[in-house]
């Protein structure tokens, strides 16, 4: 089957400058993002995921840099635009990204129509008759009822569901190739989580583009995610189809971060926790990061870095386990049946992150 | 918003009234009446008898006391016999007396040797609520078409007309009122004026005796400055008279009978130097417009390049105009502006000369600056790290745009809040440069008049700056409603 690429990342490296010390935030990340697919990208806070999807839109903070590697984009190598001219052809318009919160992403005094109007003004060259026009109709499309009336009303006048949904009608009013979603149920209650994420699912269908989801929620990610990629310490380190990461995770990283599932836990345990703090990016990172907090680590780990091991054509992990030389372990108890208990919990209906309420 | 407003205003003439009530009972309670003479060289000329009867009747204009000479107090009593009244130590003179003392009064025998010895006067201090009372019953002057009574002219008519003034402007008049334009326009600022209502603060004392205190800081300065005006009788005189000031006057004399055809003749005069208001008020607003002309660019431009060369040199001037005493300031910079030529007392070329102006302006306008670029740069700065700027930019908006159509708008609301506190107490004038030019504006007022005991002007004082504040951050809030859609002026509820 051919794989219609869309965003290729080869060798990433980005590094910030933190009071005259430089830390290593992405270290050699190379990952392909095929047209049309669902990427979801987990890790715990600080593992580099926001800061990988950044650098497709050169949002990255002023002090931070990429040091090394590619990213192509459309034949063209995205990784070493500089001027801001060559990037708003690209931000917005192409590549658009929806944040956390919804809350503070509006201008306050702003109306919400020309917050989105404003897009469509820019990049489609249209006039502010058009543009009210295709605004009003996105407004409509992303569920937000009598939405010619709503138009100059200002962001304090909706509530935070609602304002994501705006938020991602401007992301949308451009028809971008490729929506990036950081963080985009966060901030918002479990039962507008579940709309929203319901909303980007149709919207991707319609549209058409490739999403890539941030998030820490596995419950999310089982639900809307067709690739999942697990981010640690600045690198990728499992990468699979999604039944392929939750049936058969091959890291001891995914392990744990599946095991850490609230809705595994029995009820009077504790739940689980992954022990230990990430390594610090200020300093390089010898053999494999995760080893210093893996109940499975060898002597080769705090030596050699793992190389990608292949599991299966497309499922890839990040460590010596995989070596045939590396001994048979066993992977944890909780997540060994994790099929059959996750369909459990979905037989019962809803986003798998409902279940704990 | 009609509610609220109402509300507002209410609370504003409520605090107005508590803060000058404070100023006016601690004036006449705490002060020592001994410390009101101390200026007074009229009283220092006075000797025996004459300087106690001066004393009291000076205390009873200025709203003290109550008192009575022997004459007075006879007539009070409605005494038959006047004569006997007057006399010291008639019985009808006891029976007076001990009447005043009954009432609680003060019964003091003019002791020194002239030929008022032996004379009994009455006085008796009034307590705090009465000087309170006294004060507001005379603040509100109200004019009325029954307010003159002129025994020579008796069958004056009463009532308001309209009519045209001696521009041909129309204008209400009214005969019987103490003035006779009761509503005028002009193109002096605010254009429409009345004399319908006036405020009375009473006479200003020691300095500028006898003048009533809101005319002190009103009135121009200088010289007389005639004009060519035609009179009511169609005389055309060169003449600094205002026409449409012109208050009732009892005795005309020919002169008034040659250019007026009515009563109307005691007028107040042109002068060809502003006011003291007005004075403070051009510096003020001068100074201001250049602080904000330099300002506001320069510390979006320094929030726009945050950390680079335009950032930290606007730092470095904000640091340092900050740290340098402004005493010192503005002698250094009247001492390069005198390098160049430029005047470094205002009295020097005066009034009319746009050199006299530059220094102060300038002076002023540093003062002002460096306050404003910070907070204004600190607005931005914050506006700028907001989230929805890294949504804006991520919808691919360039910085120009973001910092045009987004920041702005944000970063301009706590400076649109504060702009006409800026704008209108720019008339209470600049202390310490207005007298290092010795510039005749209001900043020295205050202090001058607390100096001299001056307690009417005070109280004038109070009530205007005090009025003014509470105005000012009333407009601020209601500007506020224009720039940010998230605040609305309404009574809640909740706020009853």
């Amino acid at each position: 089957m051919e794989k219609n690429i869309i965003l290729s990342v080869k060798d990433l490296e980005v590094k910030f400058k933190v009071r005259d010390r430089e830390l290593t935030a992405i270290r050699n990340v190379s990952l392909d993002f095929e047209e049309g697919k669902v990427v979801a990208i987990v890790g715990e806070s600080g593992s580099g995921k926001s800061v990988f999807t950044k650098t497709f839109t050169g949002m990255l903070d002023i002090n931070g840099r990429i040091s090394n590697g590619e990213i192509y984009f459309e034949g063209k190598d995205i990784s070493k635009i500089t001027d801001d001219k060559d990037w708003e052809q690209i931000r917005g318009k192409k590549i658009a990204t929806v944040f956390q919160d919804p809350m503070t992403s509006l201008n306050p005094v702003r109306t919400i129509g020309y917050q989105i109007s404003e897009v469509i003004i820019k990049h489609q060259g249209k006039s502010k008759e058009e543009a009210k026009q295709i605004a009003i109709e996105l407004m409509e499309k992303v569920g937000i009822k009598d939405a010619a009336n709503r138009y100059d009303e200002y962001p304090f006048m909706y509530s935070g569901g609602m304002r994501q949904r705006i938020v991602i009608a401007i992301a949308l009013a451009c028809r971008p190739k490729i929506l990036i979603c950081d963080e985009p149920t966060t901030a918002l209650d479990v039962t507008i989580q579940a709309q929203i994420i319901e909303l980007i699912k149709e919207l991707a269908k319609e549209y058409e583009f490739t999403t890539i989801y941030i998030t820490h929620d596995l419950g999310v990610v089982a639900n809307v995610a067709d690739i999942v990629a697990v981010m640690y310490a600045g690198q990728i380190v499992e990468y699979g189809l999604v039944e392929e990461i939750f049936y058969n995770p091959q890291h001891p990283y995914t392990w744990g971060l599946l095991s850490s599932l609230p809705q595994l836990g029995e009820k009077g345990d504790e739940l689980f926790a992954i022990k230990g703090t990430p390594p610090s990016l200020f300093q390089e990172i010898k053999g494999d990061g995760f080893a210093p907090r893996s109940e499975y680590s060898m002597k080769i780990d705090f030596e050699l870095e793992p190389p990608m091991f292949k599991v299966s054509d497309t499922h890839y992990a990040k460590t010596w386990l995989l070596d045939p030389r590396a001994p048979k372990v066993e992977k944890p108890k909780t997540i060994q049946n994790l099929h059959e208990k996750m369909l459990a919990l979905t037989s019962k209906g809803g986003v798998y992150s409902d279940r704990d309420k | 918003m009609k509610k609220y407003i109402w509300t507002r205003l209410l609370k504003s003439i409520i605090s107005i009234l508590i803060v000058v009530s404070i100023v006016v009972i601690m004036l006449y309670t705490l002060i020592p009446v001994s410390k009101i003479f101390e200026n007074d060289p009229a009283r220092q000329k006075l000797k025996t008898n004459y300087k106690t009867v001066y004393t009291y009747s000076r205390l009873e204009d200025l709203g003290y006391l109550d008192y009575y000479t022997i004459g007075e107090m006879c007539l009070a009593k409605d005494s038959q016999d006047i004569n006997a009244c007057i006399t010291a130590g008639s019985d009808e003179n006891i029976r007076v007396l001990n009447e005043f003392e009954a009432d609680g009064f003060t019964v003091e025998k003019l002791q020194q040797f002239d030929e008022m010895q032996g004379n009994s006067i009455a006085y008796r201090y009034y307590g705090v609520l009465e000087l309170l009372g006294n004060f507001y019953k005379k603040l509100i002057v109200i004019d009325h078409p029954f307010k003159i009574h002129d025994p020579k002219n008796p069958d004056m008519e009463r009532g308001y007309s309209i009519g045209l003034d001696h521009n041909n402007v129309p204008a209400i008049k009214c005969s019987g009122c103490e003035y006779k334009y009761q509503l005028y326009f002009n193109t002096s600022f605010p254009f429409i004026h009345t004399n319908a209502l006036k405020l009375n603060f009473g006479i200003s004392y020691p300095t500028n005796a006898g003048v009533p205190t809101m005319d002190v800081i009103s009135t121009g300065q200088g010289t007389m400055d005639s004009f060519e005006q035609t009179f009511p009788t169609g005389e055309v005189l060169k003449s600094p008279i205002l026409q449409h000031t012109c208050k009732y006057k009892y005795e005309t004399d020919h002169l008034d009978q040659k250019r007026f055809d009515d009563n109307y003749a005691n007028c107040a005069l042109k002068y060809d130097s502003p006011s003291m208001i007005q004075t403070s008020y051009i510096f003020g607003i001068s100074s201001l417009i250049l602080a904000y002309l330099i300002s506001l660019p320069y510390a979006i431009a320094m929030a726009r390049n945050k950390g680079k060369f335009v950032d930290k040199s606007g730092i470095v001037l904000i640091n340092i105009l900050i740290a340098v005493p402004s005493l010192a300031l503005i002698f250094f910079v009247k001492y390069i502006g005198f390098a160049f030529g430029m005047p470094d007392k205002f009295p020097q070329l005066g009034f009319t000369n746009i050199k006299s102006y530059i220094l102060p302006i300038i002076i002023l306008a540093l003062l002002t600056m460096p306050s404003l670029m910070m907070w204004v740069r600190r607005y931005m700065v914050d506006q700028s790290n907001a989230d929805y700027v890294k949504f804006a930019k991520a919808k691919g908006l360039s910085k120009k745009e973001i910092s045009r159509n987004h920041i702005l708008k944000n970063a301009i609301i706590p400076i649109v809040n504060g702009l006409p506190s800026s704008i209108i107490l720019a008339i209470s004038g600049a202390v310490i440069t207005e007298s290092v030019f010795s510039i005749p504006g209001m900043g020295k007022m205050l202090p001058d008049a607390i100096k001299s005991t001056n307690n009417n002007m005070v109280i004038t004082l109070t009530f205007i700056f005090t009025s003014l504040s509470i105005l000012s951050v009333f407009l601020g809030d209601l500007l506020m409603t224009f720039v940010d859609p998230r605040i609305s002026l309404n009574v809640k509820e909740g706020d009853k």
